[in-house]
């Protein structure tokens, strides 16, 4: 059994978040493992840079920290890309986050463009009257893309692969933007629940404002991920971890003490995004088809960038 | 005293001309340092997750890049592992003992994972033969590929088959973190588990080296281990870091286990190959199984229960008594006793 590290505290001696015990990890190995990981993606494409959004929140504030534990923080170039509306308490938690790592950083301000095609105090932008009455939703995904592309282009001025900062409960839910925060060359946390984000965040030295504040999207003002889906983190993902990971049903869930009408959510979440974490199907025509019976690695000999 | 170097390295995934020149390079290294074998991993030349790459890095046994390697091994025994072309273009995942400069015998690995994250039987032709082998040790070896390890037959075949040094040489992806596992790590704890276990079951030496490094998604863990013929682990590697790690052992304390421990001497092979002849015609409706519950699949004992919403409120069925079956006649054990209207009910709940 690895040592118990405890759980770090906030200023009245409470831990700054609840860690069920079956989702604990060792954060020696999980952190020698994804240093590894980073460093073989990168070798394997031919790159020495990364290039990641820093939204100032936990998961791709995690990541910085991991991608400079694993390559140097010079490799390492966080953008950050605020909309008008976005807090400036993530903000600055990010600009923390790039004083203690001491990586390069840009400030993209996308409000121009997402604003551009909405339109803005009345004036129509490139989406016509159309767009003007568009849902949070509809806006949300427009940033979450506007700010992929801001990362691709990016990526290319500064020969870095795109690091994905999403994290396995949001991806399993599908609380994600297709092509948009999700969009990534490849992702070290992707198979980590938000409690084993944190309890990871809280072994690298992630600030305590970072890992202790609501998840929020940041879509929109006040937005929190909990009271959006109204749910808790620590919940959510025991459940997530005993119907998949675990292969319990939903039977056996109720018995253990979950309420059947938050597992039968979570299953329909679970079951309706499916499509959000596969590779668009390709109809099949031809003798041989890429992702049906073509399957090669994604780096081989010769396919390396150069 | 014989020295042996685990080569736990990170193979590049298709770059078979570099794998075959860092395998020159560690076995020099390795014979520079006194070894007398030099154990590489499972696809230790090819890289791990092939997929359709599979055929384009394959070798047939005659390949010149293969007795290339083999000639490096003059006064060395060496286990290396490939993609193995066969004759009729079948292509397995081989294991060859090289000595003294010739291929002295490949080993075609027999259990493919195919569920879960592995995909090999989709790639590969699966091998049909498990035999320990003469070495130029002075000891029978056994080899074995990564899952050939997780059945149980293998290394007691090879065991009762001559081979005092089982080897296994594997690419385990490293999975299941948490931190309630030994080393963090629940695949390293089910393998330690099992080294650990055949070594003292088989009384023999058993040499495990697992490759470490990245292909695509999986990180292998390495953490190659030597355990003495007692189960006790003599050295265990690092995880994830690649090196060439030096272990001697005393050949002779697999004698030594032997006295002490008779295990292979006391071996029922004659009531083992009966049961499974038994086994195996049950299990084919070929014939009746006396000691089975009535409704019974043909080879399972036990009948299947009625589905029920939950295992907690399925009640608790007394089991009947195990009664040993009457001897029969010679010629009485025939075709099933099932009648043919008899329904087959292929549920059971308790697999």
């Amino acid at each position: 059994m690895s040592a118990a590290r405890p759980l770090p505290v906030d200023d009245a001696g409470r831990p700054l978040f609840e860690l069920p015990d079956e989702l604990a990890i060792d954060t020696d190995v999980a952190r020698r493992v994804i240093a590894g990981f980073i460093r073989g993606q990168l070798g394997q494409a031919g790159f020495e840079r990364c290039v990641l959004g820093l939204s100032g929140g936990i998961d791709s504030g995690l990541v910085a920290y991991l991608v400079s534990e694993s390559i140097g923080a010079d490799r390492l170039l966080c953008i950050l890309m605020p909309y008008r509306t976005s807090s400036p308490a993530s903000r600055s938690d990010a600009e923390a986050i790039v004083a203690e790592l001491g990586c390069p950083s840009e400030l993209v301000e996308i409000t121009a463009m997402v604003d551009g095609y909405f339109g803005r105090d009345g004036q129509a932008g490139a989406g016509g009257e159309a767009v003007a009455d568009a849902t949070p939703v509809r806006r949300g995904n427009f940033m979450a893309r506007t700010r992929m592309a801001v990362l691709y282009d990016r990526s290319v001025a500064f020969r870095g692969l795109v690091v994905g900062t999403g994290n396995k409960t949001e991806s399993l839910i599908g609380y994600t933007t297709l092509f948009g925060d999700n969009a990534c060359a490849f992702n070290p946390i992707g198979d980590l629940y938000k409690s084993q984000v944190r309890q990871l965040a809280a072994a690298m030295g992630v600030p305590n404002q970072v890992i202790a504040k609501a998840p929020s999207a940041d879509l929109w003002p006040d937005q929190t991920d909990e009271a959006e889906g109204s749910f808790s983190y620590p919940l959510l993902d025991r459940i997530l971890y005993w119907r998949i990971d675990r292969r319990r049903s939903t039977d056996e869930l109720v018995e253990m003490g979950f309420e059947r009408p938050l597992v039968e959510r979570v299953e329909r979440l679970v079951a309706t995004s499916e499509f959000k974490r596969q590779v668009p199907p390709v109809a099949k025509l031809g003798p041989r088809t890429a992702g049906v019976d073509y399957l090669y690695p994604r780096r081989r000999p010769g396919s390396t960038h150069s | 005293m014989l020295r042996i170097a685990l080569a736990q390295t990170a193979p590049g995934l298709g770059a078979l001309d570099a794998n075959l020149a860092r395998h020159r390079d560690l076995l020099e290294e390795a014979r520079a340092g006194g070894a007398g074998l030099v154990v590489f991993p499972e696809l230790g030349l090819t890289g791990y997750q092939l997929q359709d790459l599979a055929a384009e890095v394959a070798m047939r046994l005659d390949d010149p890049r293969l007795a290339a390697l083999a000639a490096a091994t003059r006064g060395l025994s060496a286990c290396v592992s490939f993609v193995e072309e066969s004759g009729d273009h079948r292509l397995f995942i081989a294991a060859a003992l090289l000595e003294d400069g010739e291929i002295r015998h490949v080993h075609r690995k027999v259990f493919l994972p195919t569920y879960g994250l592995f995909d090999e039987r989709r790639f590969f032709a699966a091998g049909d033969v498990v035999r320990a082998v003469p070495s130029r040790l002075g000891v029978g070896v056994g080899i074995a590929i990564c899952e050939d390890f997780w059945h149980l037959q293998t290394p007691q075949l090879l065991a009762l088959d001559g081979a005092q040094l089982l080897l296994n040489v594997s690419s385990s992806p490293g999975r299941d973190l948490a931190a309630r596992n030994d080393v963090g790590l629940g695949t390293a704890t089910s393998w330690r588990t099992l080294m650990r276990t055949y070594a003292q079951l088989t009384t023999s030496f058993v040499v495990f080296v697992n490759r470490v490094g990245v292909d695509e998604s999986v990180t292998f863990w390495g953490g190659s281990e030597v355990v003495a013929p007692s189960g006790e682990p003599l050295f265990s590697a690092p995880l994830f870091d690649e090196g060439l790690y030096l272990v001697d052992v005393n050949l002779e304390d697999v004698r030594r286990e032997r006295i002490a421990l008779p295990l292979l001497r006391d071996e029922r092979l004659e009531l083992q190959a009966r049961e499974l002849g038994r086994i195996i015609a049950e299990r084919a409706g070929l014939a009746s199984d006396s000691t089975a519950e009535p409704g019974a699949e043909p080879g399972l004992d036990v009948a299947p229960m009625a589905p029920l919403p939950s295992p907690s409120r399925r009640p608790k069925v007394p089991r009947r008594p195990m009664i040993p079956p009457p001897l029969r006649a010679p010629g009485e054990d025939g075709v099933a006793a099932r009648a043919p209207e008899e329904p087959i009910r292929l549920r059971s709940h308790r697999r």
